[in-house]
């Protein structure tokens, strides 16, 4: 009898807090989203999982000595891993549009707003009882708005590791949904004259170009923002290996098996952290809904910056390509091309938005360096 | 209160920095591309001929190597090419 309660209270059933099973259908609607709605499923089906594992009773998955425990602390806790993904996006990357139409890099820019508005909207919800977000916490919840997963978990994990759960749920969710967020935005911020506005052709791009430009970005930001070093840094390595030709072998395996292999790492080690103490409370729910504000209001500046630039530049711009402004490559340049064709079938805007995009991934790798020198 | 207002002050400074920071370094930025990119595009731009050249080596050794792939290749482009002339000769 005694052995018999002893096998008892070594099964989950016995063990199971009301809190574990929540997060475990939390998991389990991620893994819904990725697998039903293909919802950035690279990601979320890791993540799911993750949290299924880290909420099973007495197996320990993120105690010490457990799998989960050991993959954050080796790859996330230390900004490792979304530095690998970041070497991979650069070798992905490519810059030719952005460098035949340079002025795009202030759309990349503007749409950097989304980030800074919602640091006020998170010290803002303060004033809601329940909610304690630090300056460090509005940071890292802010950069959810920069659409840009590896750069949002690497600053979660130096600025604000308990919210790393939330955090990396909002903007990998919100990334899926930008075919969504971004359109009613972009259509009532335009007009159908200005959705219409087709662009001029971009100029060809020379290889030597292509090559010196990583080196010169990581030039500038060696010498004005070293606190953006290590993103930049990975993603020009990545970009470089690319460019240059002579170093395929390694630019196919950054782009490919290096990034799927950390990906995996990654889903299962920021599952690791929707645990029911971090993730069940008031903040997550101000968590998801400041990410969701600081994805529109990047969108919109992103906009607006691009239908002042057309008003002023000589080559018209149309200011669909603004929204491509807030990274999320390459969703929201498509965005922008689809919207473009919608009102005439003979604007091909994805190329032209490819620049701001890209911009936007620079830009919001800056706006994470100046986050982590002031509040870091 | 004062901490709420402080805080608020301190998210205002951080807004106002990042903003002029990430406008002033994307600047530099197309100023870069603008001046360094340019004349570099200029000085070296990319060779024409040459990889026709490479491709017509690679070419060349893929028919040593393969000596019964190339004149295959060949049949189906002149088919093609034929194939296409008559078209297009029809279309007028």
């Amino acid at each position: 009898m005694d052995s018999l309660t002893k096998l008892w209270l070594s099964t989950g059933l016995a063990n199971f807090e009301l809190g574990q099973v929540v997060m475990m259908l939390v998991g389990c609607g991620l893994l819904y989203l990725a697998i039903a709605r293909n919802f950035e499923p690279l990601l979320l089906l890791p993540m799911g999982f993750g949290a299924i594992l880290t909420n099973i009773p007495v197996a320990g998955f993120s105690e010490v000595g457990g799998l989960l425990h050991y993959i954050y602390y080796a790859g996330i806790d230390t900004g490792i891993f979304p530095l690998i993904i970041f070497m991979g996006v650069g070798a992905m990357t490519d810059f030719g549009a952005l460098i035949a139409n340079p002025k795009t890099l202030l759309l990349g820019a503007a749409a950097q707003f989304g980030i800074f508005a919602t640091l006020f909207g998170a010290i803002a919800l303060n004033y809601v009882p329940g909610i304690e977000f630090t300056l460090k916490d509005a940071s890292a919840i802010a950069i959810i708005g920069g659409a840009d997963g590896p750069t949002a978990i690497f600053l979660a994990s130096k600025l604000a590791p308990d919210l790393l759960g939330a955090i990396a749920v909002a903007a990998y969710s919100y990334m899926a949904l930008v075919p969504i967020i971004q359109p009613p935005i972009m259509r009532a911020l335009t007009t159908e004259a200005e959705r219409k506005i087709e662009m001029a052709q971009l100029r060809h791009v020379t290889k030597i170009e292509k090559i010196i430009f990583p080196l010169g970005v990581l030039m500038m930001t060696i010498f004005f923002l070293p606190a953006a070093t290590p993103l930049v840094g990975m993603f020009c390595l990545g970009n470089l290996m690319r460019e240059v030709g002579v170093v395929d072998r390694l630019s196919s395996t950054a782009q490919n098996e290096l990034i799927n292999i950390t990906t995996i790492f990654l889903g299962l080690g920021v599952g690791s952290k929707l645990s029911a103490e971090d993730f069940l409370n008031v903040e997550t729910i101000g968590i998801l809904l400041l990410g969701a504000v600081a994805f529109s209001i990047g969108t919109a500046s992103g906009v607006i910056m691009a239908k002042i630039m057309n008003k002023f530049s000589k080559d018209p711009i149309n200011p669909l390509i603004g929204a491509a402004g807030v990274s999320a490559v390459p969703m929201a340049a498509r965005v922008a091309n689809k919207l473009g064709l919608e009102a005439n079938p003979h604007n091909f805007l994805l190329m032209h938005a490819m620049g701001p995009n890209v911009a936007g991934v620079l830009g919001s790798a800056v706006a994470a360096g100046v986050l982590l020198a002031l509040v870091g | 209160m004062d901490n709420m207002q402080q805080q608020f002050l301190e998210a205002g400074t951080l807004m106002l920095a990042g903003m002029v920071f990430v406008f002033v370094f994307l600047s530099m930025l197309i100023i870069f591309i603008n001046t360094v990119l340019a004349k570099l595009a200029i000085r070296f731009p990319d060779p024409i001929v040459k990889p026709s050249s490479r491709a017509n080596k690679k070419s060349k050794s893929n028919s040593k190597n393969h000596g019964d792939i190339s004149p295959g290749v060949v049949a189906a482009i002149s088919g093609a090419v034929k194939r296409y002339r008559a078209q297009h000769g029809q279309d007028k």
